[in-house]
């Protein structure tokens, strides 16, 4: 009798037994394999949302004129791989590649996402490939969401400060000037529902449930003196700072100056909604001075910092990205060595690196002062934009939060319970308060900042 | 008689009949009677897309259930953790709201569905001019990619600006937000689900109705039956095994297919306040947000293993959709 008419019950059930054994072991067989922990091969991969892109723009350009030139006087040789930025902030592929073993070399992180990989171990201490004169040279502050027990994990391209956009034309319809431009909350309600019309939202807070929208959260809780996690021996998120700061956002949303759903991508998109008149003021960040530039050039439009609260003090987030090396990637060392030279060197090139990618490529504010001089000697903070941005956002700013995800995620909850689900700001905080209590108990990786 | 025909045999033959014919050269051997080799021939044509099947579907649905098994960090890291991922369901009150809203989502998404995709068959069914132009129409929405489907609505239904806004405007409802506001973004993702499936559904339901010999309608027409008689006496119950079809498979398609992930994932991220977070949805966060891979795959296990057993009811209880005692 052939095989396949022998197919018995009983050898199905062996097999289907053999099967799960085989998938339980699997996992421990995957666990041993790993990705080459510690190698000295010659080849580094380089994963990230830039370039070679497609559109071969300038900001892909910067990306292969940095590898071709390391490449051209190094052995180990760095390869870019590019992946749309959608993939690379909401996909897969990243995370996909580390639980695989497979992770890049070298990649792009940002400091949202920092502990996840740090707590993974997966990142390499920095600081052997950095002289004493590189690291003082970031931006004061700059390093500290990268940094652990004194070593540094990751260089920062770039310093992204959020703050408000405004249409001239949307004022100038209302009959409002640059001296109606709001320094309190309750002004800028009061702003907003005079630029509000049937056509148009006064203001626009990000909407859309992730870590953007925590990121451009976070400075309404902090100008309250609220903090997600407990502080130098402060409360944590169950006080008066952190429910004013979700009642406000939750009031722009009620008495409809803020629309419940932004254009485009999201809030963080200037072009979709500001340019396009969807709203007269939008919050965002200092990279949407390129965007409106690049895609709304006559669009007339100004910049203010972040109003504050009755009693409270200014601050706003500053994000950026970081070059990160794999620690258990194929070169760690080598990996560690490209980034110093990328991003920390100090000479006449590596500055000059630094200035075209955050003013002449991007509108960013340079996270090393060597480089915020040659910008600004060469004019890059002439524009009246990023004047505001240098003189009176960035003053007072503090860098983007590192939080575990479980954090991140109790704090969404309650941004969007009470800002789209009417909950009760003060219920909504307790209710997250504990979960991040629950979950602090039991944690263990580097400290949240 | 030439002596490959000898080795033929009724089908029924018994395999030791087929053995007793002299073998002859270059035919096959005499042990493969006719029956055999259907069934080896079967066994090919079967061949790739179970192979397909099983290293596709099937081994990472049992690599799943491994990894079910194990607290995974997302970096190498596995810790045998028995049973604790499937413990840990019970008090998750946040998958407990996705189930709520995958529940939601199903069953009014199904029933709705199919009625309209139903209509929709009734309504092209009989030949009039046009009717190839109309049907091409209906079905139209399905062969856009779903991501598309979601920037297309996300347009539609923008706040203020939008063209369904504009068009409710008139009524005091042009402030309506369909995708902010958490009573209505569910519902508007129903829709949209149904605007992109309706026309292939109906599609099948069309060959279910083109199936029903028309003599039956002709006789029960003589018979006096009113349209609505005909339908319910003869259509539906001849309708039911392709019904019976469209059920199963919009229902499994609504807990874990693309709509319920990709309409999700494009026009709401599960917002706002988690009122669209369906369960695939939340399996996704645990296991690309948090990093909860043993979490997920245990969660998918459960959802896998109810389907089966929600199908296979479905099926025994139905015995394919036929219903009456035939």
């Amino acid at each position: 009798m052939p095989a396949f008419e022998r197919v018995t019950r009983r050898s199905l059930l062996r097999g289907g037994a053999v099967m799960l054994g085989t998938a339980m072991a699997a996992p421990l067989v995957a666990a041993c394999g790993g990705g080459g922990q510690g190698g000295n091969a010659k080849e580094l991969t380089f994963w990230n949302f830039y370039g070679p892109n497609p559109q071969g723009d300038a900001r892909s350009k910067w990306f292969t004129d940095l590898v071709a030139a390391w490449n051209a006087n190094n052995d180990v040789k760095v390869k870019l791989h590019y992946l749309p930025v959608s993939e690379y902030l909401a996909g897969t592929a990243l995370q996909t590649a580390f639980s695989a073993g497979q992770g890049p070399d070298i990649f792009l992180l940002s400091p949202g996402d920092f502990l996840r990989y740090h707590n993974g171990r997966v990142l390499t201490d920095l600081t052997p490939y950095l002289k004493p004169d590189q690291i003082a040279d970031f931006d004061g502050g700059v390093l500290d969401t990268r940094t652990v027990d004194g070593k540094v994990y990751g260089l920062p391209m770039e310093q992204e400060p959020l703050a408000v956009y405004y249409s001239v034309a949307a004022f100038e319809q209302a009959k409002l000037s640059e001296g109606d431009l709001p320094a309190t909350w309750d002004q800028w309600l009061d702003v907003a529902a005079k630029l509000t019309t049937k056509d148009r939202f006064g203001l626009l807070f990000e909407t859309i449930p992730g870590y953007y929208q925590n990121f451009t959260w976070y400075p309404f809780m902090w100008m309250g003196g609220g903090s997600a996690v407990p502080e130098s021996g402060k409360p944590g998120f169950d006080v008066p700072a952190v429910h004013n700061a979700l009642k406000f956002w939750q009031d722009a949303v009620t008495t409809k100056v803020a629309p419940r759903k932004p254009q485009g991508d999201g809030a963080g998109n200037g072009p979709a909604n500001l340019g396009s008149g969807y709203v007269a003021m939008q919050q965002s960040g200092i990279w949407t001075v390129s965007e409106m530039e690049q895609q709304k050039k006559d669009f007339p439009y100004g910049v203010f910092p972040l109003p504050v609260p009755d009693g409270g003090t200014y601050t706003t987030d500053v994000g950026g990205w970081a070059f990160v090396a794999n620690a258990k990637g194929a070169n760690p060392e080598a990996a560690a060595t490209f980034i110093a030279w990328a991003l920390g060197a100090t000479d006449e090139a590596g500055v000059e690196r630094g200035r075209q990618w955050n003013t002449v490529v991007k509108t960013n504010l340079p996270a090393r002062k060597s480089v915020q001089e040659a910008a600004r000697a060469a004019g890059a903070f002439d524009k009246p934009a990023l004047k505001v941005f240098l003189d009176e956002v960035v003053p007072g700013g503090r860098g983007e939060p590192r939080y575990t995800p479980e954090v991140y995620k109790a704090v969404s909850d309650a941004i969007q319970a009470t800002q789209l689900g009417g909950a009760d700001p003060a219920t909504a905080a307790a209710d997250a308060a504990s979960k991040i209590d629950a979950f602090l108990k039991g944690y263990q990786g580097a400290a949240m900042l | 008689m030439p002596p490959c025909s000898e080795t033929r045999a009724a089908p029924g033959d018994r395999p030791a009949l087929a053995a007793a014919a002299p073998a002859a050269p270059g035919a096959p051997s005499p042990r493969w009677s006719r029956r055999r080799r259907e069934a080896l021939a079967g066994y090919a044509f079967v061949a790739p897309d179970l192979l397909g099947l099983l290293v596709f579907v099937g081994l990472p649905m049992v690599l799943a259930i491994g990894v079910s098994l194990f607290s995974v960090d997302g970096f190498g890291g596995y810790t045998f953790a028995g049973l604790d991922n499937f413990r840990q369901m019970a008090g998750d009150t946040q998958l407990w709201q996705s189930v709520k809203v995958t529940l939601t989502y199903v069953v009014t998404f199904v029933p709705i569905g199919f009625v309209v995709s139903l209509g929709l068959a009734l309504l092209v069914r009989d030949h009039f001019p046009g009717v190839g132009l109309v049907r091409t129409l209906f079905f139209l929405p399905h062969v856009i990619s779903l991501v598309v489907v979601g920037v297309i609505w996300q347009f539609l239904l923008a706040d203020k600006q939008g063209a369904v806004p504009a068009l409710l405007r008139p009524a005091g409802l042009g402030d309506v937000s369909f995708l902010g506001n958490p009573a209505l973004a569910l519902g508007s993702l129903v829709v949209i689900s149904i605007w992109f499936l309706m026309g292939y559904q109906m599609l099948i339901l069309l060959g279910g109705l083109k199936d029903i010999p028309k003599e039956y309608e002709e006789a029960a027409r003589v018979d006096g039956a009113s349209s609505w008689q005909r339908f319910r006496h003869v259509i539906w119950p001849l309708l039911r095994p392709t019904s019976f079809f469209v059920l199963v498979n919009s229902t499994v398609g609504a807990v874990t297919g693309l709509q319920a992930f990709d309409l999700v994932y494009v026009l709401t991220k599960g917002g706002p306040a988690n009122s669209t977070s369906t369960v695939v949805f939340y399996i996704y966060q645990q296991a690309f947000t948090f990093n909860n891979y043993g979490y997920a795959a245990a969660l998918t296990t459960v959802v896998v293993a109810f389907l089966v057993v929600a199908t296979g009811l479905m099926f025994g209880l139905t015995r394919g959709g036929r219903f009456d005692a035939d």
